[in-house]
C-alpha cells in the first residue's frame, strides 16, 4: 500500500465517519433520555432526505442557497418525530424496553413502506447541496466536505452538551433517566421532556440527512434501515447515552470499514462487527462508557 | 398427581392428534378447493415458523435476555442440514430418515454456533447483549456469503423438498413438547430464578452462566431445526435471507404473542407469518397495512397478547366440565 | 379474570382471521369464478368474451416485487404486463390473454418465503402460466415447485443458470449470467482497454454471475483483471473500492449491480479519479444519470434492448410505455415482463392450445421477436439474443452497437 492510498483512505474513512457520527449522535441522545433504542432514527434521516430531494430545486429556483433546505428537514422530521413518539411510543412506554423496541421496528417499516407508496420506489439523485472544492494535501484530494461534516459533528456535539449540561431543561433530561418518579416529584413534566428529545433527536437526524446527501446524493425508502444499525454499534461502541462517544464510535466505525475494504472487501461488515464484539467483551459499556457495579 | 399428570397427557396429545385430524380431513378432502396447496403452504410456513419463535422466546422469555440475532442460528441449521441431506442423498436412507438425520445435524450445528456464541456474550446483558447477537448473526451471514460450501454468495438451490406438511407439524409437536418441558424442568425453572433476580440466584448457588448459556443452546438448536425444515421447503436459499430483518421478525413474532408464554410464540407466529398472506388485496400497500397492525397490536396489547398466560387443555376441560356441560374445547399445547 | 378474557377473546379473533382470511379468499375463489364474466368486461373490455371460449384465453399469474427495496422493478412489470395485456386482447390474435389475480402482479417482496406463497395463491386460481420473478434467489423456489406442478414458468430477470434446469417447463426471456459477462469482456476488447477492475455485490446472484463469466473472458480475451473488489447490494460508500481501482491503474472498471447503487459507484469512481470506461449489464438499465450527467460520460451497458432502437417492437415498447407511465419506471425488468406475456401468447398459437402442456410445447425450442430482438429458446430454455451495447449522452442513454450471440457486430 502507497502513503498516497493510505491518506486517501483515511480521508474516505473519516468521510464516512463523520456521517455515521452525525447519525449515531441523535440515535444516542434520544437513548441516553428515555433509554429505547429507535430503530427508526434511520427512518427520520429517509425522510429529511426526501424532504430536502423536493425542496432544493424550490430553495435554487428562488435564487437562495441549497443547503438552506435544511430548515424544512428540521420542521418536517421534528414533526414527524415527535408524531410518531406520541401516537406509537408513548402507549408502550410503560410496558418495559423489549415492547418498546418491538414498535419502533413496527414503525420503522411503517414509515419506510408509507415512503414507497408516497414517493414511489425509484431511487432519486438528490441535486448537488454544496460546491465545495477539494484542496490537494499530499499528493491526495480532500474534500472540504469531509472537514465540513466533521466539524457540524462537533458543533452539534458541544451544542447538546452545553443544553444538556446549563439549561433547565436539559437537566429535567438528565434527571429524567435516573429516576422518572423522583423527577414528577421535582415538577419535571417528563412527557414533555421527552416530546422534546423526540424533536432534538429528529432534527439531528435532518442534519445528519443534509450531510449524508452532500455525500450519498440518493435517496430510496429504505435507506434508513441499513442506517439504523450502523448507528446503533456506533452508539454501542462509544458508550451507548454518551453523546461524545456516538461521535467516536461513529467515526471508529467508518475508519475500520474503509480499512478492511483495502484488504478484504468481502468481509468488511464481518469484521466491523468483531471488533465491536471485541470492544464490548473487554470493556462491556463501551470505550467512553462507566462501568456501573450491580446493585444488591 | 402423577396419575393427573398422565391424564393431562393423555388429553394432550389427544387435543394434538385432533388437530391434526381436522387439518388431515381438511386437506385431503380439498375443503379449499384450489388453494389448498396455498393454505398447506401457510401452515407449513407457520410449523417452521413456530419452531424457531417457540425457541427464541427460551430466551426472551425464560431468560429475559434479548436477543436480535436469532436468523443466525436459523441460518446455520439451515445451510448445515441443506449439506448434509446433499450428502446423504441416493444413500439408499428412506426420505423420512434423511429429512430427521438433515433436520438433527442441522440443530446439533445451530446449537454449537449457540455454544460459541453464547459463552462469550452472555456476559453481557440487556441493549449490549441485544447488539452483539446481532453483530454474531451478521457475521455468520457474511461467513456464508464467502463460504464456497454453501453458494458463496449466490443462491444454493438444489435442496431437497422434504418439507411436507404433515411431518412439519408433527416435528413441530415434538420440539414444542420439548421446549415446553424444558421451561418446566429444574433448569427451566432455574433460568426463570437468574431472570427474577440474578444476585440472589447467584448467591444461593446456582451456576448463572452455566444455565443461561445451557438456555442459549437449547434455543439454538431448535432454531437450527427450524431453518432445517426452511431449507427443505424453500429448496434454495440466499444468505440475505436470513439479515437482520428476518432475525427482527421472528422477535416481534414472540413479543406480539406474549413474552414467556409458549402459547402466545405458537399463536403469534402463526398469526404474524400468514398476516402478510391476508393482506395480499393491499397490493403494494400490504407491508404498509402488516406495519400498522403490528403498532396496533403493540399500542392496545403493550405485554403481549397472552402476556405468560399458558392455554391448557387440562384446566379448559376441568372448567367445561364444571360450568357448560357437553361442550367441547379445541385442542393444542 | 377480565384480563385471561380478554385474551381468550384476543386469540379468538385471531384464530377467527386467519380462518377468514383463507375461506374468504376461498369463497372469493368460488364467487370469482361465476362472476367473472362480468367483471372482466368491465375492466378490460376485449377480454369479454373468455367465458364463451376459455380455452382460447390464456391464464397468466404475474409475479414479481411489489414491496420491498426492489419495489421499482414491480412498478414497472405491473405496467408492462397491464399494457402487453391489453395490446393482445385488443389485436386479432386467436388467444386472449388473462393475468390472473385481477390484474395485478403477486408480490414477493424479493423474499423466497413470500414469494413460495404468491406463487401458491397465484396457483388457486388455476393459472396456464406463470411469468416471473426478476431476481434468482425468490425464482429459484418457486421453479422447483413449478417443475413439480407441471406448469410453465416464465422466469424474467433470473439469470442463475440453475433456474432452467429445473424442469423441461421452465423457460426465460433475460440473459443468463456468463452471457453478458462474456459480452462486456469481448466489448472492452473490442475497445482496446486492457487492464480491467471489477466492483461486484457478494450476496447477489447476478453481480456474482457476470462477475465469473467476465474474469473467465477477460483472461481468454488477452485483458488482465487487476483488481476485484466486493461490496453488497445495500452499499453506498464506494470510495474504498474506487480509491483501490485507480491505485492499481486499470482503465476499465466492470461494476454488475443494480441500478440504485449504480449513480453512487460512478461519482465515487470519477471523485477518487478515475477516468476510464464504467461499464454494467442489464440492471443499469433506468438508473436516474439527473446531476451526474459529466460523470455518466465514457460509461456502457448491456441490455436486451436500446431505447433509440428503430425496430418496430422497440418503438412500439418505448413510447406506448412512456406515453402511459412515463419513463420513471421503464427498465429491463418492464421490457422483459412484456416480452413474457407475448411469448406465452405466441407460445399458445404454436403449441395450439392454452393449457399448461400446450404451452410448454410451444414455448420449447421458440422463436420469438420482441423488445429483446429476435432470440431461439434452446435445449434448456434460455434464450440466446443479441446484446445491445448502450451509452450515455448527456445523461441520456445512446445506443452504441449490438453484438449478435456469434459475436458479429451491427
Amino acid at each position: 500500500m502507497t502513503l498516497s492510498l493510505f491518506i486517501q483512505s483515511l480521508i474516505n474513512g473519516l468521510n464516512q465517519g463523520a456521517i455515521y457520527a452525525l447519525i449515531a449522535l441523535g440515535y444516542t441522545m434520544v437513548y441516553g433520555i428515555i433509554r429505547m433504542i429507535n430503530f427508526a432514527h434511520g427512518d427520520f434521516i429517509m425522510i429529511g432526505s426526501y424532504t430536502l430531494f423536493y425542496t432544493i430545486p424550490l430553495m435554487v429556483n428562488a435564487g437562495m442557497p441549497a443547503w438552506l433546505s435544511v430548515i424544512f428537514a428540521i420542521v418536517i422530521c421534528s414533526a414527524v418525530g415527535v408524531l410518531v413518539e406520541t401516537i406509537a411510543y408513548k402507549p408502550v412506554r410503560k410496558a418495559g424496553s423489549m415492547s418498546a423496541l418491538i414498535t419502533a421496528m413496527a414503525m420503522s417499516l411503517f414509515l419506510e413502506n408509507l415512503a414507497m407508496v408516497l414517493f414511489g420506489a425509484k431511487p432519486h439523485n438528490v441535486q448537488k447541496i454544496f460546491s465545495l472544492p477539494s484542496v490537494t494535501l499530499l499528493g491526495v484530494a480532500l474534500p472540504l466536505n469531509v472537514l465540513l461534516t466533521i466539524a457540524i459533528g462537533v458543533a452539534m456535539m458541544l451544542g447538546l452538551q452545553l443544553f444538556i449540561k446549563k439549561t433547565k431543561m436539559g437537566k429535567a433530561m438528565r434527571a429524567v433517566p435516573q429516576d422518572r418518579d423522583a423527577s414528577i416529584l421535582a415538577g419535571i413534566n417528563v412527557n414533555r421532556v421527552i416530546t422534546v428529545t423526540f424533536a432534538i433527536g429528529s432534527a439531528l437526524a435532518a442534519v445528519a440527512a443534509l450531510m449524508y446527501c452532500a455525500k450519498y446524493p440518493r435517496v430510496t425508502n429504505d435507506m434508513g434501515s441499513m442506517m439504523g444499525i450502523k448507528a446503533f454499534i456506533a452508539a454501542v461502541l462509544g458508550g451507548i447515552g454518551i453523546i461524545p462517544g456516538a461521535m467516536l464510535g461513529g467515526i471508529l466505525v467508518g475508519l475500520i470499514e474503509i480499512f478492511v475494504k483495502l484488504f478484504a472487501p468481502g468481509w468488511y461488515e464481518a469484521i466491523t462487527y468483531a471488533t465491536l464484539i471485541l470492544i464490548l467483551l473487554v470493556k462491556p459499556s463501551g470505550i467512553l462508557g462507566k462501568n456501573v457495579g450491580e446493585k444488591v | 398427581m402423577t396419575k393427573g399428570k398422565k391424564l393431562s397427557y393423555l388429553l394432550n396429545l389427544l387435543g394434538v392428534l385432533l388437530v391434526f385430524g381436522i387439518f388431515v380431513l381438511l386437506f385431503e378432502t380439498k375443503a379449499f378447493g384450489a388453494s389448498t396447496q396455498y393454505i398447506k403452504g401457510i401452515c407449513t410456513t407457520a410449523c417452521y415458523t413456530i419452531i424457531m419463535v417457540a425457541s427464541l422466546n427460551l430466551v426472551v422469555g425464560c431468560m429475559g435476555e434479548f436477543s436480535l440475532g436469532h436468523a443466525g442460528f436459523v441460518s446455520v441449521g439451515a445451510y448445515a442440514s441443506a449439506i448434509v441431506s446433499n450428502l446423504l442423498t441416493g444413500k439408499g436412507l428412506p426420505d423420512i430418515g434423511l429429512f430427521l438425520a438433515a433436520l438433527t445435524a442441522g440443530g446439533l450445528a445451530a446449537g454449537l454456533a449457540g455454544l460459541a456464541v453464547g459463552i462469550p456474550a452472555l456476559r453481557l446483558k440487556g441493549d449490549y447483549l441485544a447488539i452483539v447477537t446481532v453483530a454474531f448473526a451478521e457475521i455468520i451471514r457474511v461467513c456464508f456469503c464467502n463460504f464456497e460450501i454453501t453458494g458463496g454468495g449466490k443462491t444454493m438451490s438444489g435442496i431437497l423438498k422434504l418439507s411436507d406438511f404433515y411431518w412439519c407439524f408433527w416435528i413441530m409437536v415434538i420440539c414444542v413438547t420439548v421446549m415446553y418441558m424444558y421451561i418446566r424442568s429444574r433448569f427451566g425453572r432455574t433460568v426463570k430464578a437468574i431472570r427474577e433476580d440474578y444476585i440472589a440466584a447467584a448467591a444461593s448457588g446456582i451456576n448463572v452462566t452455566y444455565y443461561k448459556v445451557l438456555t442459549f443452546t437449547v434455543s439454538a438448536f431448535f432454531a437450527g431445526v427450524g431453518g432445517g425444515i426452511y431449507a427443505h421447503y424453500m429448496t434454495a436459499m440466499i444468505p440475505t435471507n436470513f439479515n437482520f430483518m428476518y432475525s427482527a421478525e421472528l422477535l416481534s413474532e414472540v413479543i406480539i404473542g406474549g413474552i414467556g408464554s409458549l402459547t402466545g410464540s405458537i399463536l403469534g407466529a402463526a398469526f404474524l407469518s400468514s398476516l402478510p398472506e391476508m393482506m395480499r388485496q393491499f397490493s403494494q400497500f400490504r407491508m404498509l397495512a402488516y406495519s400498522v397492525v403490528l403498532v396496533l397490536v403493540m399500542i392496545f396489547r403493550p405485554g403481549g397478547i397472552f402476556g405468560e398466560w399458558e392455554f391448557s387443555l387440562t384446566r379448559l376441560l376441568a372448567r367445561l366440565r364444571g360450568r357448560y356441560h357437553g361442550k367441547t374445547g379445541k385442542g393444542g399445547e | 379474570m377480565r384480563k385471561r378474557f380478554l385474551s381468550a377473546a384476543l386469540a379468538a379473533a385471531m384464530a377467527a382471521s386467519l380462518l377468514t382470511g383463507c375461506g374468504s379468499s376461498a369463497q372469493q375463489q368460488a364467487a370469482g369464478s361465476t362472476a367473472e364474466p362480468a367483471a372482466e368486461s368491465a375492466a378490460k373490455p376485449a377480454a369479454g368474451e373468455p367465458a364463451a371460449d376459455s380455452d382460447k384465453t390464456i391464464r397468466i399469474g404475474v409475479v414479481c416485487s411489489m414491496t420491498g427495496g426492489s419495489a421499482i422493478y414491480g412498478e414497472g412489470a405491473q405496467n408492462a404486463v397491464t399494457m402487453a395485456a391489453e395490446e393482445i386482447n385488443a389485436g386479432d390474435s386467436e388467444y386472449k390473454v388473462e393475468i390472473v389475480n385481477g390484474g395485478k402482479v403477486a408480490d414477493d417482496a424479493s423474499d423466497s418465503k413470500q414469494a413460495i406463497n404468491a406463487y401458491n395463491s397465484l396457483m388457486k386460481e388455476s393459472p396456464d402460466a406463470i411469468l416471473g420473478c426478476f431476481f434468482s434467489s425468490v425464482t429459484l423456489p418457486i421453479a422447483e415447485q413449478a417443475a413439480k406442478d407441471n406448469m410453465l414458468l416464465l422466469a424474467t430477470g433470473a439469470t442463475n443458470k440453475d433456474v432452467t434446469l429445473k424442469g423441461p417447463g421452465i423457460f426465460r426471456d433475460c440473459f443468463i449470467d456468463p452471457y453478458q459477462g462474456k459480452m462486456a469482456a469481448q466489448f472492452a476488447k473490442e475497445k482496446g482497454w486492457s487492464k480491467a477492475a471489477v466492483i461486484y455485490a457478494k450476496d447477489d446472484d447476478y453481480s456474482n454471475g457476470l462477475k465469473d463469466a467476465f474474469i473467465e473472458n477477460a483472461e481468454a480475451n488477452g485483458i488482465e483483471v487487476v483488481y476485484t473488489g466486493e461490496c453488497t447490494t445495500k452499499d453506498t460508500d464506494f470510495s474504498s473500492q474506487t480509491s483501490q481501482v485507480v491505485a492499481k491503474g486499470a482503465d476499465f472498471l466492470f461494476y454488475p449491480c443494480f441500478l440504485d447503487t449504480v449513480p453512487l459507484l460512478v461519482s465515487a469512481a470519477r471523485d477518487a479519479g478515475f477516468e476510464g470506461a464504467i461499464m454494467g449489464g442489464d440492471g443499469w438499465d433506468g438508473a436516474d444519470t439527473s446531476g451526474f450527467e459529466d460523470k455518466f460520460e465514457n460509461c456502457y451497458f448491456t441490455n436486451h434492448y436500446s431505447s433509440e432502437d428503430t425496430a418496430p417492437a422497440v418503438a412500439n415498447f418505448v413510447s406506448k410505455y412512456t406515453e402511459k407511465y412515463g419513463a420513471e419506471s421503464l427498465n429491463a425488468c418492464a421490457a422483459l415482463y412484456y416480452d413474457g406475456v407475448y411469448m406465452i401468447a405466441e407460445a399458445a398459437k404454436n403449441g395450439g392450445g392454452a393449457d399448461s402442456a400446450s404451452l410448454i410445447k410451444g414455448m420449447t425450442g421458440m422463436e420469438f421477436t420482441g423488445v429483446g430482438g429476435t432470440f431461439t429458446l434452446d435445449e434448456n430454455g434460455d434464450p440466446e439474443k443479441s446484446v445491445a451495447i448502450n451509452t450515455f449522452e448527456d445523461g441520456t442513454v445512446k445506443w452504441l452497437m449490438t453484438l449478435s450471440p456469434s459475436g458479429d457486430k451491427k
